[in-house]
């Protein structure tokens, strides 16, 4: 099978290049990552990152034939030849298919991806009903391997600024959760303009999500609940008022 | 809580309604002028003129035109923002088109409202 695989290592390379691969697979090959690994086998310069090999860790995404996905999930039989793989695109190349993701995961820090309750912690565990449990479904499952947001144009514009798909569907996936008592805090942290708002619904993230979510309904949801904290404050400043009056 | 969300209190989230206000205005002006138009079937240069004689009409066409510059800024802005990653570059389009939208929101408001 045939592949094309961008080459870069900074210590040695003044640009990136791509290399042809012509690699003969055998019984059991299935996986893209399969294939990688042979061709890591007849190269071991090769750099590439993996781990679970089956689409739980997120570690192995990178563009396949101009979209993003995983390699451990996608099907060496729905591939074109010669198969092109990139490292993902919109972050610095460390080296090959690697990028670094610092700048992703500092935006997934920014939204605050964990519990805030102010309550003391019960004796067992913070418990939730069913129906409240449900509302985290297609929010809870993202492995964060970076496709949906290295995948969006406004990235792409704006990454200093916009927090990107995968932070933003986690910033909702807390707001989302009944046990978050900081949902105020949350939504006040995306209101700068370019946080939230340069998403143009473009959807790519929703095409290329390996999990099948949809980050870009999340941010809807988002808005969403923009509109309801902004009745909230009405009807607090309307008590306040027929408090002062009394 | 529309107008509490205009506030200066959601500069996000006010410019994003505002976008969709002013389009949601200019949507429903654009059905009444095409209604206007097939019904009065205006030929002439005179018939255009009294086509836009009544006040309300004029106002209406003003009222379109606060919007669709209002709309411009916000869509051309973000144009910028995307397209243009140079800060001075970008400082300098946004103060010609500032000046642009004003030029002919005056002339508009010439031409609706004298």
């Amino acid at each position: 099978m045939k592949f094309s695989i961008y080459r870069f290592n900074p210590d040695v390379d003044k640009k990136p290049y791509m290399q042809d691969y012509d690699v003969v697979l055998e019984d059991g090959d299935q996986m893209l990552l399969d294939a990688l690994l042979r061709i890591k086998d007849l190269d071991d310069s090769l750099s590439l990152r993996k781990s679970c090999r089956e689409g739980v860790c997120g570690s192995d995404s990178m563009n396949i034939n101009g979209k993003n996905g995983l390699a451990c999930v996608t099907k060496l039989s729905d591939l074109d030849e010669p198969v092109v793989l990139r490292p993902m695109p919109g972050l610095p190349v460390i080296r090959d298919l690697v990028v670094d993701m610092t700048q992703f995961f500092e935006h997934y820090n920014s939204v605050k991806p964990y519990l805030i309750n102010h309550d003391a912690p019960p004796e067992t565990e913070r418990l939730q009903s069913p129906e409240d449990r449900a509302k985290l479904d297609g929010l809870y499952e993202c492995i964060l391997c970076g496709a949906c947001t290295t995948s969006c144009p406004s990235f792409w514009w704006n990454p200093e600024t916009f927090v990107g798909p995968a932070g933003l569907m986690q910033a909702y996936r807390f707001m989302a959760d009944s046990r978050d008592q900081a949902m105020d805090e949350r939504l006040e942290n995306l209101e700068a303009p370019d946080r939230l708002y340069r998403c143009h619904n473009i959807m790519n993230c929703v095409d290329v999500c390996p999990k099948k979510l949809n980050p870009s309904l999340a941010i809807a949801k988002i808005k969403d609940l923009k509109f309801e904290q902004a009745r909230e404050h009405k009807c607090n400043a309307k008590k306040h008022i027929e408090i002062k009056v009394l | 809580m529309v107008i509490e969300l205009l506030t200066k209190r959601y500069p996000g989230m006010r410019a994003w309604l505002m976008q969709r206000l002013t389009a949601l205005i200019m949507a429903f002006y654009s059905v009444m002028l095409l209604g206007r138009i097939l019904v009065l079937q205006p030929a002439t240069y005179e018939e255009f003129l009294g086509f836009f004689q009544p006040a309300w009409f004029r106002i209406a066409s003003w009222l379109f035109w606060i919007c669709l510059s209002i709309h411009a800024w916000l869509g051309i802005r973000d144009v910028f923002k995307d397209y243009v990653p140079n800060m001075y570059v970008r400082s300098l389009l946004l103060k010609i088109l500032v000046l642009l939208l004003w030029v002919y929101m005056a002339w508009a408001s010439w031409l609706f409202l004298m």
